[in-house]
């Protein structure tokens, strides 16, 4: 869908971050241990960052002399504002993961965003949600032991609970 | 509305709690400083079914690894204090301080049991003109920066052997980083370098085999595995104030974790470390075993870590001296 | 040779080595098809559980795992464009635009036959080879991995799309991002900046999801109201004369996919983008571009990455050193079993070596049974309404990168790396050589040092020693051929060739 022979919005500004960030890594590499010794632990950083200057350096002087793309002005068809706020959804999801605990947040954060997504019944959205944070639980706790953050629902108790239940033998 | 639903099983099971709070009452969580197949690993992994069985609950292990075991540390340091996160670790904190590598160690926790130690010895590509460490300390006085030990990084076991060993004789040699003493194993056995000091129980096979060459035994005593191989203090009387000396595996909780906890949790793996099976995969990695728990388990520490951070610090390898930290030289 | 076809055909006959092996090939291809729950992961949870078992059924369980994971990473790379494991990223490139094309099954079906007929050369020189291909493996010094991880780079050429130099930056974008962390080699901190969190580097698994996962599933945002593509699953087994076509490029890349696997220190992920690399190199006329669905760029990593299964093996039986992380994991595994891993294994315990051969052989076999029936379930996947499939592709990115390692932090690179891979697309850069770069950085900068290491500091004695060693020539040779073959040189030197021939 890239056009390499017009220039959208945006991707000056783009290229001109790398090169900035490029540079400023170079700084961070020559830091390390400066030109110490060829095996040096900075070595290898100082030779990779150096591309990184040299390559983003071109790219942001070919992009700058492309001509603008004269059929794309809004800034809307570059980010469309689902994107933004998909990308804040994910952002709040991973930030609440930790406090609030994996199975509530992942049963919100499916419910919410299938339902603004495909604008449908909310409690289409409730099942595909309760069904798929089930599937997700079962495979990766249940079988595979990976313990999600629990946050303010006590798992571990409910399952030995449960397991208790099943041996027939109070603990 | 799930959520509800399950806030009010959490309540309910909270209201229950009492009836119910003998340690434990939760799946308790392991976490391995080492990668999957390490050493520790496989130790961790072994000696845990039999603890389980004596705790009666599950240990969920999982391998947290990075910056030298620093990051499991820092980890399990961060948990609540309550013995539902172990710490499944090496010897390497007992040098995070001297070598920059953060402000904690061992002494921040409670050693639930050190479970075995490894013996440390040196071993060469077969067909290397030495096969003594006399004769090798000859070649290498001969023959200034040409031999190629192999290391893993600062604080790790060849470092400290090699430190170990020039403390005494000056050895003039080319030390090639790996990042893992398997990989430099490899190596010795493609002839990439000379000179490699291992544990035992991994390079026994290759010895076995006559892929590899064992030149010295770094311990005070002969040892089954290699009847015939001269511990170095024999010829070398001087390095035994070191010696004993290797890697030990252990379970720690952390400081502050409630007393009855802890005796349980020491009862459990105390027991499991005498369990028939695990002692025979243990001396057959060629492991010795420890099984310290309480104030031995304290001493132990304390006393590796005086030999070896002032050992390293001794040999220019250290960023801190550990006179820094309170650590008294022995 | 008869008492080898005896232990060859110890777990054929017994049905209940037999079922643990179908078991464990079904548990792995769901294993590799989620990204973030790994081979690796599962092996080592198995160890425990396999404690008080015998080594049989034990060994059964982790081989029908490993086998059926490798395959199974193709299925979401395929599906989703998110490889579920590292050695699948290469089936991704050309795997998804089939499935954008609504032939998902066709492409399932062709890279199942070929990670079978892969899995089985691979099976093959383990079994007749494996003394002489890991006492060649030994050989290889720093320099040699130095110069192999070159040539890998080099793959950017292959990788970069639009722009080579876009490509070139995102590779080195890569390699550096593989350096964040403690040093492996002095402890030094690298990109750290002091937080200890960073220590540990940044998860090459999690940079993997964020740039494939979370990306892909921004960009498709923007059709959020198409309708699913239909997938047309009438033709899910590849025809006769498909499978004769592709055969000759899946035994070439099958080789190198058992060498790469053979080395211990590379693996699966390496060798099928070399795979993808030597397709687009002898394939001079493909029916569909590569990068467009061209199913040369399917058959020849999956053919690979299947073949390393067999090769990793082959150190590890021979000589007991681990050719990937699985095998280290079984090394272990045998250890805790009674079993001395090592040389001696094959003179000691010639059964094991056997026994290994037949239940490889089985597990593949399973994987070609099981790869070619659950395909249209699979496929229905994809024809779920964006509205769902993309919110699930987020929080399955999360999960996944969560459990790598069980750390938030993980989670946030996933994120991070996924909204610039967002822009980075837009912007047409292509992710593929940010991968690339990060898997071979630590294997580049390692062996080059120790290169410069064991030669005292003296860049004249390195390439003495390349010169004079006949391996390490080749491999420079190559690495100079193909670096001179992508770059405006090579149409120089011709040039200049028939100039000074006419």
């Amino acid at each position: 869908m890239h056009d390499k022979t017009r220039r959208l919005p945006g991707e000056a500004a783009f290229s001109l971050a790398l090169v900035v960030l490029s540079l400023w890594l170079t700084t961070v590499a020559f830091e390390i241990s400066g030109f110490e010794a060829l095996s040096a632990p900075g070595s290898f950083p100082m030779a990779v960052t150096a591309v990184m200057v040299i390559t983003s350096g071109l790219i942001f002087w070919r992009t700058a002399r492309l001509p603008a793309a004269g059929h794309i002005r809004d800034w809307r068809e570059i980010l469309p504002l689902r994107v933004v706020g998909m990308t804040v959804m994910i952002g709040l999801y991973a930030a609440a993961l930790q406090p609030v605990g994996f199975v509530p947040t992942s049963f919100l954060f499916l419910t919410v965003s299938i339902w603004m997504l495909g604008r449908t019944s909310p409690f289409y959205a409730l099942g595909i949600s309760a069904l798929s944070v089930a599937g997700i639980y079962i495979v990766f706790r249940l079988i595979f032991t990976v313990l999600m953050p629990e946050g303010v629902v006590p798992e571990r108790e409910i399952i030995a609970w449960v397991q208790s239940l099943f041996a027939g033998a109070p603990k | 509305m799930k959520t509800r639903v399950l806030g009010a099983v959490a309540a309910l099971l909270m209201a229950a709690a009492p009836a119910i709070a003998e340690y434990p009452e939760k799946a308790i969580q392991g976490i391995i400083q080492w990668g999957a197949g390490g050493s520790t690993d496989v130790v961790m992994r072994s000696i845990t079914p039999h603890a389980e069985k004596l705790l009666g609950g599950s240990v969920v292990m999982q391998n947290m690894t990075g910056g030298v075991g620093a990051i499991a540390l820092k980890y399990v340091g961060a948990q609540a204090a309550d013995g539902y996160t172990l710490l499944m670790g090496a010897e390497n904190p007992q040098l995070y301080k001297v070598m920059g590598l953060g402000d904690s160690d061992y002494s921040d926790f409670i050693p639930i049991n050190l479970i075995a130690r490894g013996v440390p010895l040196l071993v060469a590509r077969p067909d290397a003109p030495y096969n003594s460490f006399a004769e090798l300390v000859a070649y290498v006085t001969a023959h200034p920066n040409e031999v190629k030990f192999g290391s893993t990084g600062p604080g790790g076991l060849p470092s400290v052997i090699t430190a170990m060993l020039t403390s005494e004789v000056a050895l003039p040699v080319i030390a090639v980083p790996y990042d893992g003493d398997g990989p430099a194993l490899t190596a010795l056995q493609g002839g990439a370098i000379d000179v490699m000091p291992a544990v035992l129980g991994l390079a026994i096979e290759g010895i076995r085999a006559g892929r590899l060459k064992a030149i010295a035994l770094v311990d005070t005593t002969p040892n089954a595995a290699l009847p015939g191989l001269a511990p170095i203090a024999e010829a070398y009387p001087a390095y035994a104030k070191y010696l004993p000396w290797g890697p030990f595996f252990g379970v720690f909780v952390k400081n502050g974790t409630p007393d009855a906890v802890v005796a349980k949790l020491q009862a459990a793996f105390g027991e499991a470390t005498q369990n028939p099976e695990f002692m025979a995969m243990i001396e057959g990695r060629g492991f010795s075993m420890l099984n310290l728990s309480g104030d031995d388990a304290r001493a132990f520490l304390t006393n590796w870590q005086k030999t070896t951070a002032w050992l390293v610090f001794d040999a220019g390898a250290a960023k801190f001296s550990p006179a820094d930290f309170g650590i008294e030289r022995p | 040779m008869m008492e080898s076809l005896q232990y060859f055909l110890i777990s054929w006959l017994d049905p209940q080595l037999l079922g643990l092996i179908a078991l464990g090939t079904f548990a792995g291809i769901y294993v590799g098809a989620i990204p973030g729950l790994s081979v690796t992961m599962a092996a080592s949870i198995l160890i425990s559980f396999t404690f008080t078992w015998d080594i049989y059924p034990a060994l059964s369980l982790i081989v029908g795992i490993y086998m059926g994971g490798v395959y199974g990473g193709s299925r979401t790379a395929i599906l989703l464009n998110i490889p579920g494991a590292p050695s699948a990223i290469a089936t991704a490139l050309d795997g998804y635009p089939l499935a954008q094309k609504g032939e998902a099954g066709e492409a399932i079906g062709l890279s199942t036959v070929m990670s079978f007929f892969g899995g089985a050369v691979g099976i093959a020189v383990l079994a007749i080879a494996a003394p002489t291909v890991s006492e060649f493996a030994l050989r290889f010094q720093p320099r040699d991995y130095m110069l192999l991880a070159i040539l890998g780079i080099l793959l950017v050429g292959s990788l970069s799309g639009e722009s080579l130099m876009k490509g070139v930056f995102a590779g080195a974008l890569g390699l550096l991002i593989g350096a964040v962390g403690l040093d492996p080699l002095t402890a030094q901190e690298r990109f750290t900046f002091g937080i200890i969190d960073l220590w540990g580097g940044i998860s090459f698994i999690a940079v993997m999801i964020g740039l494939f996962g979370i990306s892909e599933a921004l960009m498709q945002l923007h059709h959020i109201d198409k309708l699913a593509i239909k997938q047309a699953i009438s033709r899910i087994i590849p025809s006769w004369r498909a499978v004769r076509k592709f055969l000759p490029l899946s035994l070439q890349t099958s080789a190198i996919g058992v060498f790469i696997g053979a080395l211990p220190g590379t693996g699966g992920d390496i060798a099928a983008l070399m795979a993808y690399d030597h397709a687009k190199r002898v394939t001079k006329d493909p029916e569909v571009p590569f990068g467009h669905g061209a199913r040369e760029g399917l058959v020849a990593p999956e053919a690979a990455n299947n073949a390393a299964v067999g090769g990793a093996f082959i150190p590890m039986i021979t000589l007991g050193i681990p050719g990937d992380a699985v095998t280290a994991i079984i090394i272990g595994a045998m250890f805790i079993h009674g079993l001395n891993p090592g040389p001696m294994l094959m003179i000691d315990r010639p059964e094991m070596f056997w026994f290994i051969v037949g239940a490889l052989v089985a597990a593949n076999v399973f994987m070609l049974i099981f790869g070619l029936t659950g395909i249209r379930l699979f496929v229905k996947i994809v024809e779920l309404p964006r509205p769902v499939l993309i919110p699930l592709i987020l929080l399955l990115s999360i999960v996944g990168a969560y459990a790598v390692s069980n750390r938030l932090m993980d989670v946030y690179w996933a994120l991070g790396f996924g909204v610039f891979g967002y822009f980075l697309k837009l912007y047409g850069y292509q992710v593929g050589p940010v991968i690339l770069g990060v898997i071979l950085s630590r294997l580049i900068d390692e062996n080059w040092r120790r290169a410069i290491i064991s030669d005292r500091e003296d860049l004249g004695g390195l390439l003495w020693g390349t010169l004079s060693s006949p391996l390490s020539a080749v491999l420079l040779a190559s690495v100079i051929l193909i670096f001179v073959s992508q770059t405006p040189l090579w149409g120089m030197a011709g040039r200049g060739w028939r100039r000074l021939r006419g």
